[in-house]
């Protein structure tokens, strides 16, 4: 389905950023509220439930034994993709993966995987024979603005909490994954000229290119991504990726404190 | 139906491996209005089964070829998430979640008023998030919770229930054991009110008599979904009032 952007929204957007106001009444660097559930669905190992703001998503994990790769016989290996099947929005449709949901499950899978936190080599039971493949699977149900954080937080939460089902695959009794890190997302999107932290839908429908950054532990960049049509300055990234630097220590900490 | 006589489904006192009596259904939870960004929506959790279910519309049917003069169509989606099952399931669609999508939409066809929008389309996409044996029945619920959300005029709602055969007793609500080994599966889609029937399929081996067992069972389990469906709705309109029926 064609969205039409409203030129009166953009106008709109423009005047609240000269405002330097929100179409939802929030400061430039607030975020929505962020609910964060986990173990939430029976038979995914790993799973959370993301509720930010309007915008609703689920992660689940789940396991194989697999085959390793020819060029990598001692190392498991891990994928996350993304779904954003017709249940997600009006603007939504059935067909083959779209380039936008391609794109959101890797720049979440990056994220992830470049920040070292999963140990391959750990997942590796008979090398050359047989390693545990991870498969991380993003479901979104309301698209109400920014996916990207949502689904990157949810990942993480979900991997996190995963339990490995050994006894099923006959290779020992089920251990929870190790998981070193808590790689998470910030996404900034230019409204009204300016970026703002965490637009909403309104705000990506009159608004301009988005920036992803994800942060792991230090602070540590792991995966960076911009999208849509649009430039930026230097400048503009450093004033972004400072305002990242704490969002994503408080994402990190939302994730931690659903562990035991 | 799976084998049958290798698996013991009954216990020595009749009653079911998980506890329940031969006529008792799962636990049921029904609520409405789950979903921000869709017209209407529900969330049905059946037993271990989680169903989550969107409206969109009615909004303008395209492509134009699909369009009916005098009618609304029914784009039904049915669909299993990655991580519903214990072995993880490829996304996108296949035969199974084709035939789904397709008789449950014509159930649904004939609850809703289709003849008030002609020319247009209703989008109802369904998807299971965890599935423990009789996810088509949870879809139709939540399709049906999730229909009336979005204000779309219907002449009842409609309950998904099923009913089968494990060791030669008829049971109400298969769970996924009695599902894999049982001998009989009878899922319906049932019109609370009138008690008519929109849904059906079956497979197994069942005798005359036990199919109105299987019956009769349904109804009953119709009736009592049906309740907690109303209750559904209800709190929704509440909450939208702001506290007032």
């Amino acid at each position: 389905m064609v969205e039409l952007v409203p030129s009166l929204l953009r106008q709109e957007l423009a005047k609240l950023a000269e405002a330097d106001q929100r179409i939802d009444g929030r400061g430039r660097w607030d975020s929505r509220d962020i609910t964060l559930e986990t173990d939430c669905l029976y038979n995914a190992e790993g799973s959370a439930k993301v509720t930010w703001g309007d915008t609703i998503i689920y992660a689940g994990v789940k396991f194989e034994v697999r085959t390793p790769w020819p060029d990598r016989p001692a190392q498991g290996s891990l994928m996350c993709g993304a779904e954003l099947r017709p249940v997600a929005g009006r603007k939504y449709e059935p067909g083959p993966p779209s380039p936008q949901s391609i794109e959101l499950g890797r720049v979440v899978d990056r994220g992830i995987r470049e920040s070292g936190c999963i140990d391959m080599d750990a997942l590796c039971i008979i090398p050359g024979e047989k390693v545990l493949g991870v498969m991380i699977d993003i479901h979104v149900l309301s698209d109400k603005g920014n996916i990207f954080d949502a689904c990157a937080l949810g990942a993480i939460a979900a991997l996190r909490t995963s339990t490995v089902p050994a006894e099923r695959f006959d290779i020992g009794e089920d251990y929870p994954l190790a998981v070193s890190m808590t790689p998470t997302m910030c996404s900034f999107t230019r409204v009204g000229g300016r970026y703002v932290l965490d637009a909403n839908d309104e705000e990506e429908l009159g608004g301009d290119e988005r920036i992803h950054i994800t942060l792991g532990d230090e602070g540590h960049l792991h995966s960076l991504q911009k999208g849509l049509k649009g430039t930026f300055t230097p400048a503009e990234f450093a004033e972004i990726l400072d305002v990242a630097q704490s969002r994503c220590a408080e994402l990190a900490a939302l994730v931690n404190s659903k562990e035991e | 139906m799976g084998g049958y006589g290798d698996i013991q489904l009954l216990n020595e006192d009749g009653s079911r491996l998980d506890g329940r009596a031969i006529d008792e259904m799962r636990e049921v939870e029904v609520e409405a209005g789950v979903l921000p960004a869709a017209d209407g929506s529900a969330w049905v959790k059946h037993g271990l089964n989680v169903a989550v279910c969107a409206v969109y519309g009615p909004m303008e049917a395209h492509p134009r070829k699909i369009q009916r003069q005098d009618r609304a169509v029914i784009d039904v989606r049915y669909n299993m998430a990655p991580f519903s099952t214990s072995d993880r399931i490829r996304p996108g669609y296949n035969r199974r979640s084709r035939e789904i999508s397709k008789v449950t939409a014509e159930a649904l066809e004939s609850v809703v008023l289709v003849e008030r929008y002609p020319r247009s389309k209703i989008r109802v996409e369904i998807e299971i998030l965890a599935a423990e044996a009789g996810t088509r029945c949870v879809g139709i619920t939540a399709a049906a919770v999730a229909l009336a959300d979005a204000g779309i005029p219907m002449r009842d709602l409609i309950v998904g229930v099923a009913s089968g055969k494990v060791e030669d007793i008829v049971v109400l609500d298969l769970d996924k054991a009695e599902d894999n080994y049982g001998q009989a599966d009878l899922p319906m889609g049932i019109l609370p009110t009138t008690g008519e029937i929109a849904f059906l399929q079956m497979d197994g081996d069942l005798s005359v008599e036990e199919f109105n067992t299987c019956l009769e069972y349904n109804m009953k389990a119709a009736k009592e979904i049906h309740v907690l469906m109303v209750d559904a709705l209800k709190r929704r309109y509440e909450e939208k009032n702001g506290g007032e029926a």
